[in-house]
Formats: C-alpha cells, structure tokens, sequence
C-alpha cells in the first residue's frame, strides 16, 4: 500500500526528519508492505484543510497541532485552555495518560486516529516595548493571536486587545506597530524572523499544545493487529526522535536571538495571569459542561 | 436579456419567459453580491476604527470577510457564466467551420453545466460534513463557506442549459458563432 | 499518465472555448476522479483557494480603481500628465506612458488600465493627429506597469502563490524602480517613434494651467498615498489599505469632485464585482489544479528537468524568461501566476536568485504576455477601445515590444533594479 502524508514544516525542521523517520521505520516494520510518501512544507493545503483530508481519506497520514483539532473534537479543545498545564513535562504526562486516552477517543470519533503525540514546546509573549511580568504589563496592548475564542478570551481577560491576524502579515505588522506583540514558540519566534522586530520575549508560557501523528481512522481499522503494531511503534519511534531534535532546536533558537539581543525574562509569578483566566475557563465549561471532568482531570495530574 | 426582432411561434415565446426569468435571478445575485462588496469594505473601515479609536478591534472581522467573499466570488461568477464575461479562449472556436463551432459551443456548455452540477452536490456534501464544526469568533457553522459554491453551482448549472436551449433555438448571442 | 490527464483535459477545453478558471476546475476534478482522491477533495480546494485573507485586497484594489474612474478621479490624473509632459515632441504617447505609471499604480490591474485610461486618452490621440494604431499601442504596453507598480493585485496573487512567505510590502516595494524603469523604456520608445512619424508636439499650457491641473488632480494622486504610505507606516495592513482607497475614492468623489452619481457608484460596484468574480474563481479552481501539480510532484520534476537540460544559471533564468513568455501569450495572467510561480520560484531560487526579484520577472514576462496575440486581454481591450483589427495595431508594435524586453533584461540580470529600495528602507 502506497500512503500519502501531510506535514506544514519546512526541510530539516525536528518534525520534517522525525516524520520522514516514521515512513522510514514503517517501511521497515511492514517489511515494506506499507509505504509513506511525504508531503512537507504545507504543500497540499493548510492545516485545517489537511485535517479534513485525512478524515475524507484524500491523505492517510497528518502531522497536526491539536489546536486546529479542537473545533472538530471538543475533547481536544482543552488544550487550548491557557496555562492548562504547567510545564511541557506535565503535558506529556497527561497525554500519556488516562487524558490523553480520553483525548484520542475524541479524535477518534471523528475520523482521525492518534498515534504518538509530538512537543511543541511551549508558547509565550513577545512584543517590542517592554518585558512582561504581571497582567498589568499586557494592558492596552494590541496582541495577535491565532483563530479562537479561547486565545482571544485570554487576551482580553488580560485586559489586552486581542487581533486576530493572517500570519504572513505578523512580521509587517510587528515592525510598524499595526500590532504591538504577538506569542509563539522558540524556534518560530526565532525562524519568522519576529524577534527582528519584538525583542522581548517573556516566558508566560501560557500554551503547551501538543501535536499528534494522525491516521485516518478507516485506514487504520483495516489493517490488521501486526501492522497495526507497527505503525504505533514506528509513530512512538519517531516521536522520541522528535522530542529530542524539538530541544536541541529550542536551544539553538532561544540561543540564537538572545545572542541577536533579545530580552527575555522568565515570569516569576504567574498566578495573576492564571487567576485573570477564571472567567475564560467558567465560559469554556459552561459551554461544554461535559468537559468538566476532563478539565479537572489534567489539573489534578501530578 | 434580448430583444427578438422576429417574434412569434410558441418555443421563442417559451425562451422570452425563460431569459426574463434568468435575467431577474441575475439581477438578484447583482445585488446580493454588490451588497457583499460594499459590506465587505464597511467592515474593515470599521475593523481599523476599533483598533484605532475603541482600542478593541472586532475580532469578527476577518471570519465575515472570508465569508462575504465566497459570496461575491461563487454568485459572482455564476452571473459571469450567464453573462459570458470569463475569460475564455475563443480563438480557436472562431477558427474552425461552422459546424466544428458549433460542436465546441455545445461541448463546452455541457461541461460548464456538468460542472456547475457537480458544485452543487459536493458543495452540499462539504456543506453538510462541516455543518456541526463552529467558525471560531463568529461561531456560526464552518459548513456556510461552501455554500455559495453550492447555490453557485446550482445557479450555473442553469445558465449553461440555458445557452444549449438557446442554441438550439437559434437564439445564442455569442457573435462568433453567429456568423 | 494522471499527468496526462490533468494537463491534456486543460488543452482541451482551453481550445474548446471553456472559461479558463473552468478549465482549469474541470481538469483538476478529473484527475481527483483518476487517482481515485475523493471530489470532496477537490471542492475543499476550490473553496480554500479563495478562503485566504490577504486575498481580500484584490476587492479593494479593484473597487478603488473603478470608483476613480467612474467617478472622475483617472480623468484629472490624465489632464495633470497631459499638462506636464505634454510640449514634448510625440508628448501625448509620453502623457499616455506616464498616466499609467500614476493610475496604474492604484488600480493595480492592466486590464482596468487600459479601458479606463484607453477610453480617455486614445480619442483625444486620434483627434490630435495620432495614427490609431499608435496610440493603442503606447496604451496597450505601458499597462504593464501598472503590474508592478505598487499597488498591484497581481502582486498579491504572486505572494500567496509563493506559499506565503512572502511580505506583500515589501514586494510592492521592490516593483517602484521596475516598474519606472520600464515606463522610461516605454517613453523613449514613445518618443522615438514619434519623431520618426513626425507627429508634432502639444502647446506648453503656461505654469498656471499646469498648477491647476495639478491641484485638481492632488485628491486623486493622495488615493496612492494613502494605500501605499498606509501600509509603509504602519497605520494598517496591505488589506486594510486596499479598504482606505476604496472608501477614500469614495469620499474624494462625493465631497470634493461631486462627481460620483447613484448611477455611477452602482455601475463601479457592478463591475467590480464582475472583476472580483472572475479573478476569484480563477484562483479558486486553480488552487484544485495546483493541489494536482503537487501530487504530480511537478515542481520537483521540473527543478531536475531544468538543471538537467543546463547548470548556467543564466540559461536557466532564459529558459525560464521564454518559456513564461510563450505561456502568456496563450493565457492569462492571473492564471499563469498561480500555476507557475510554486514551479519556477524553486529553480529560480535554486539558482540563487531573490524570490521578490523572481516576482517582478515573473510579473513582467506574464504582463508581455497580456499584450501578445493571440490571447492579450489587454491587446483586446485596447484595439476595441482604439476600433482597431488586431492585426493592425501588432503590425508597429515591436518597437515597445523592444522597449519592455530592454527593462525585462535589466530586472532579470540586475538583482539592485528590484532588491536596492526595500534594502534602503530596511525591508
Ligand atoms: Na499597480
Ligand atoms: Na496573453
């Protein structure tokens, strides 16, 4: 069987070698009855849309972000919550755990089957006028988020001005004061090219989403138990190689734009920011009661 | 759409009724979509004003945006067909004898109608897959942004019968074939 | 064999006569059915070719452009040029030059250009004693500019082609010297072929009616203004710039020029919507023809094709020059754009060359193109606005066919040309 893959990071991105990794490794384990062909680089359409390919069958296989999943699954949507986790170490506990498991039967549900999940890593704030410490440091500020109302919701509870913007226009934006801030990880921060122009990174560290190796669930529940086998460990493969390329390139970014000059200051106290995030979270429940004990599930995960 | 110098005979009174008909729905997806157009540009004067002046801009700008473009777009370019304004290459077809002409006109609107058909029934499937998905922002279900290319579709579908059913009565105004 | 498929299935409905953006639909869906990838699929790609937001300035572009004309905007631009460079022998060919160079640069469309400025300016050509095949073809050519001319919806279309790594700004910046570049080039050529004609030149109007003209035509030369100093400064984004000059068209015509009528105002929405409509579903289905290309792994085949055939980068950046000539004079622009940029760009960027100076090559081969036989939506529009066969208006063309190879050298092996002015603004 021949199969086709979805991935939106560039050549030599930790996630681009540890997908090709996969395909190699599943190649291996099916000796060969299952092949992976690649598609990097975003190349077959954007994240959402390859989303709803695997779950139409147009793709098997998609490296996703569980923050596009969420509008299809709710489980998955809990991710977004801001400072759900603590750190990314308890995120990983949580995924590797009954919420994970919770999580993937979501996913499931709605065509897509995860196999492993991937780091990537965690999001903070940056801007270009001052470092961030307190929730009071964020008022006023005209800050671009992604598409949801959960990003939006924590800017605005932050007393922020929340702008949703298309991401090719960030940089410009950035530079000319359209927007003062925007939050992302290391290595994006670092590769867009926003520290040019924001130069203080604060580590709010408000969002660990984590990102998944998806199959198409009809695809998988036709193969049998052996290659089924297979694929999971060859995903679990190639998710420890991942991790390990996430940090070495977390560094190398974090490194590299600190040594271009930037700021960046860890948040000593973040019990404001997380305290300021109650109503987001009554909203987000009350909307979705049934998530409750999933929710309070991943807060009491040690 | 016409005015019929030799009037008379049932099938023109018929085609009479038909392009009066066709001709009002073209106007009613005039006015839909220039309404689009205009609203669009409303909108983002606005989206500026609350960045700039309420310091809290609309963050539902941009989803209604994507959405009055696929109205613009899908309405649009069915009125497009009906009015026979897409760029096409006619060089060809005014080339070849009148009855290779008359092969391709014909051909080509049964792949424009075939087409349009197939708009409005994968447009209703995605339409109907993505209806219990939510816009985030605006939260209004993410199945709406295909169904312009669904109503599109339908819309074309009949502007291109019509041109055979036109053709076959005479009555087709492309001056190429014509001639 | 699905390649086959996809590509011959285009040819032929293209002959057929089939709309190019149904084509392009139609061809793409059969291959989806051939490869057995569900329709669904396909119509995903449809609907998210256009579901991209900087798309939403092709709107505002057009809709800005049609509220100057219709509401009186173009024509003071004109009679402001007409006043300034009009005592030159062969004046009015240099006016029509450097009247597209100022609305080109806010309509941002060729073929918008040329039917507003053509409808204007090729009468009074004619009436001056200008053979009607010259002036279509001064209006025809120096269209092109208003292509790289900020601001440009080709430009757009370009950037969201490339993947969108590409800043809009600064693209539209580094099309300012091609874009004067090229109307220099057209000017000359202009003049010369006028002196050689011996059409005489216009009378000096005095510096009073020149600053009249000028001042009348301040409001309408502010419409760039504002787009393209906008976005430099940071008031708003590209898209929200596109919305300004709408608006402010707009207003300029109510306020300032009462110009604009109810009659007027709704025959500007018509048409652009008409416009928007048929860029939009052209870039729709061609997002499901390029879904196609990629599966194909055309891009990539391409690159070794190419670099197989020669490893000189010069005759690679050649290669590439004709063989998107021969493609725009077959197609069209837009079109063209977003089935040959995510292609080329590659090579040429393997090549080393800067993917925005790729963008002004690209723009000006595919705007040559615009004016070639036998498919130039510009060369169309301009022979019916002149009343003029085809054929007669390309029989004395060649030598502003000549002029744009010239600036089309120039950009394709003088990287400063298009790369110097972001550089000095720190882009
Ligand atoms: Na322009
Ligand atoms: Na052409």
């Amino acid at each position: 069987e021949n199969w086709r893959g979805w991935n939106i990071h560039v050549e030599g991105y930790p996630n681009t070698v540890a997908m090709d990794k996969f395909a190699e490794l599943l190649e291996e384990k099916t000796d060969g009855g299952i092949t992976l062909q690649m598609f990097h680089g975003g190349t077959l359409g954007s994240q959402p849309d390859a989303i709803e390919q695997v779950r139409l069958g147009g793709l098997e296989i998609g490296n996703f972000n569980l923050g596009p999943i969420g509008p299809i699954a709710p489980e998955a949507n809990v991710v977004s919550l801001p400072f759900i986790f603590k750190d990314p170490a308890h995120m990983f506990r949580v995924m590797n755990g009954e919420g994970g498991e919770k999580i993937a039967a979501g996913m499931e549900a709605k065509g897509l089957v995860p196999l492993a999940w991937y780091d990537s890593g965690a999001r903070s704030f940056y801007n270009g006028a001052k470092p961030i410490n307190s929730p009071e440091d964020v008022a006023g500020m005209k800050v671009r988020v992604m598409n949801n109302d959960l990003y939006s919701g924590m800017i605005s509870q932050l007393g922020g001005n929340p702008s949703p913007m298309a991401f090719a226009e960030v940089y410009q934006s950035l530079k000319t004061g359209v927007v003062d801030g925007a939050e992302n990880n290391w290595p994006s921060y670092e590769s867009t090219g926003h520290f040019e122009v924001a130069g203080y990174y604060s580590l709010s560290e408000h969002l660990i989403i984590p990102e998944c190796v998806c199959i198409n669930a009809d695809v998988y529940n036709g193969l049998d138990e052996a290659q089924q086998t297979a694929l999971k460990e060859a995903a679990m493969e190639s998710a420890e190689l991942q991790r390990e390329l996430w940090a070495e390139r977390e560094a190398k970014s974090r490194e590299m734009v600190e040594a271009a000059g930037v700021v960046t200051n860890e948040i000593a106290n973040k019990l404001p920011f997380q305290e300021a995030m109650v109503p987001v979270y009554e909203t987000y429940l009350e909307a979705n009661p049934d998530l409750r004990p999933l929710v309070e599930l991943i807060q009491s995960t040690e | 759409m016409t005015t019929d110098p030799d009037a008379g005979g049932k099938p023109r009174d018929f085609m009479r009724v038909v392009d009066a008909l066709l001709d009002s729905v073209a106007m009613i997806c005039r006015v839909i979509t220039g309404l689009s157009l205009v609203g669009l540009t409303v909108i983002f004067g606005w989206l500026v004003y609350g960045r700039y002046v309420l310091n809290a801009t609309p963050t539902w700008v941009e989803q209604v945006a994507l959405l009055l473009v696929m109205v613009i777009a899908f309405i649009g370019a069915a009125v497009g067909v009906h009015e026979h304004t897409h760029l096409a290459v006619t060089g060809f077809r005014t080339l070849a004898p009148p009855w290779l002409r008359t092969v391709f006109v014909v051909v080509t609107d049964l792949l424009m109608a075939g087409f349009g058909l197939l708009m409005l029934i994968y447009g209703a499937r995605l339409t109907a897959f993505k209806w219990d998905s939510m816009i985030p922002l605006i939260h209004v279900p993410e199945g709406l942004r295909s169904l312009p290319l669904t109503i599109g579709g339908g819309l074309i579908t009949v502007f291109a019968l019509a041109h055979l059913l036109r053709l076959a009565l005479g009555r087709d105004l492309r001056s190429d074939i014509i001639s | 064999m699905g390649l086959t498929v996809l590509l011959g299935l285009f040819a032929l409905c293209v002959v057929l006569g089939v709309p190019v953006a149904f084509a392009l639909g139609i061809a793409a869906l059969a291959a989806f059915a051939y490869e057995g990838l569900p329709l669904m699929i396909g119509f995903q790609r449809i609907v998210s070719g256009i579901n991209v937001f900087s798309l939403m300035a092709i709107p505002f572009f057009i809709f800005a452009g049609e509220l100057m004309f219709h509401g009186g905007i173009a024509m003071r631009l004109v009679r402001f040029a007409s006043a300034a460079v009009g005592a030159v022998r062969g004046g009015l060919g240099i006016v029509n030059v450097f009247s597209s160079m100022l609305f080109g640069g806010i309509s941002g469309s060729a073929v918008a250009d040329i039917s507003a400025l053509g409808s204007i300016l090729v009468p009074v050509m004619k009436e001056k004693g200008y053979d009607a095949d010259y002036a279509v073809n001064v209006t025809v050519t120096s269209s092109i500019a208003g292509i790289i001319i900020p601001p440009s919806h080709n430009m757009i279309i370009f950037a969201i082609a490339a993947g969108g790594g590409i800043s809009i700004s600064k693209l539209f910046l580094s099309g300012v010297v091609p874009g004067v570049l090229m109307c220099c080039c057209l000017a000359i050529a202009a003049y010369i072929v006028a002196v050689r004609r011996g059409y005489r030149a216009e009378k000096f109007p005095g510096w009073a009616a020149l600053t009249m003209a000028f001042l009348g035509a301040i409001p309408g030369l502010l419409t760039a203004v504002i787009i393209v100093g906008g976005v430099l400064s940071g008031v708003f984004t590209v898209t929200e710039s596109g919305a300004f000059g709408a608006i402010y068209a707009f207003l300029v015509t109510l306020l300032v020029y009462r110009s604009i009528t109810w009659a007027n105002f709704t025959t500007a929405v018509i048409s652009s919507v008409r416009t928007t409509a048929m860029v939009m579903i052209l870039i729709a289905c061609a997002g499901a023809f390029a879904y196609m290309l990629t599966f194909y792994r055309v891009p990539d085949k391409t690159i070794d094709l190419m670099t197989g055939l020669t490893q000189n980068p010069i005759m690679i950046l050649l290669m590439i020059n004709l063989a998107l000539l021969i493609l725009g004079m077959i197609m069209d622009m837009a079109a063209l754009i977003l089935i040959c940029t995510p292609i080329f760009l590659p090579v040429a960027v393997s090549q080393g060359v800067d993917p925005y100076q790729f963008g002004m090559i690209l723009l000006v081969n595919l705007g040559l193109g615009l004016c070639t036989p036998p498919v130039g939506a510009c060369l169309f529009v301009g022979c019916a606005v002149g009343k003029l066969p085809m054929e007669k208006a390309v029989r004395t063309i060649w030598p502003f066919y000549l002029a744009i190879l010239v600036a089309l050298m120039l950009i394709t092996f003088v990287p400063a040309v298009s790369l110097t002015l972001p550089g000095l603004l720190g882009m």
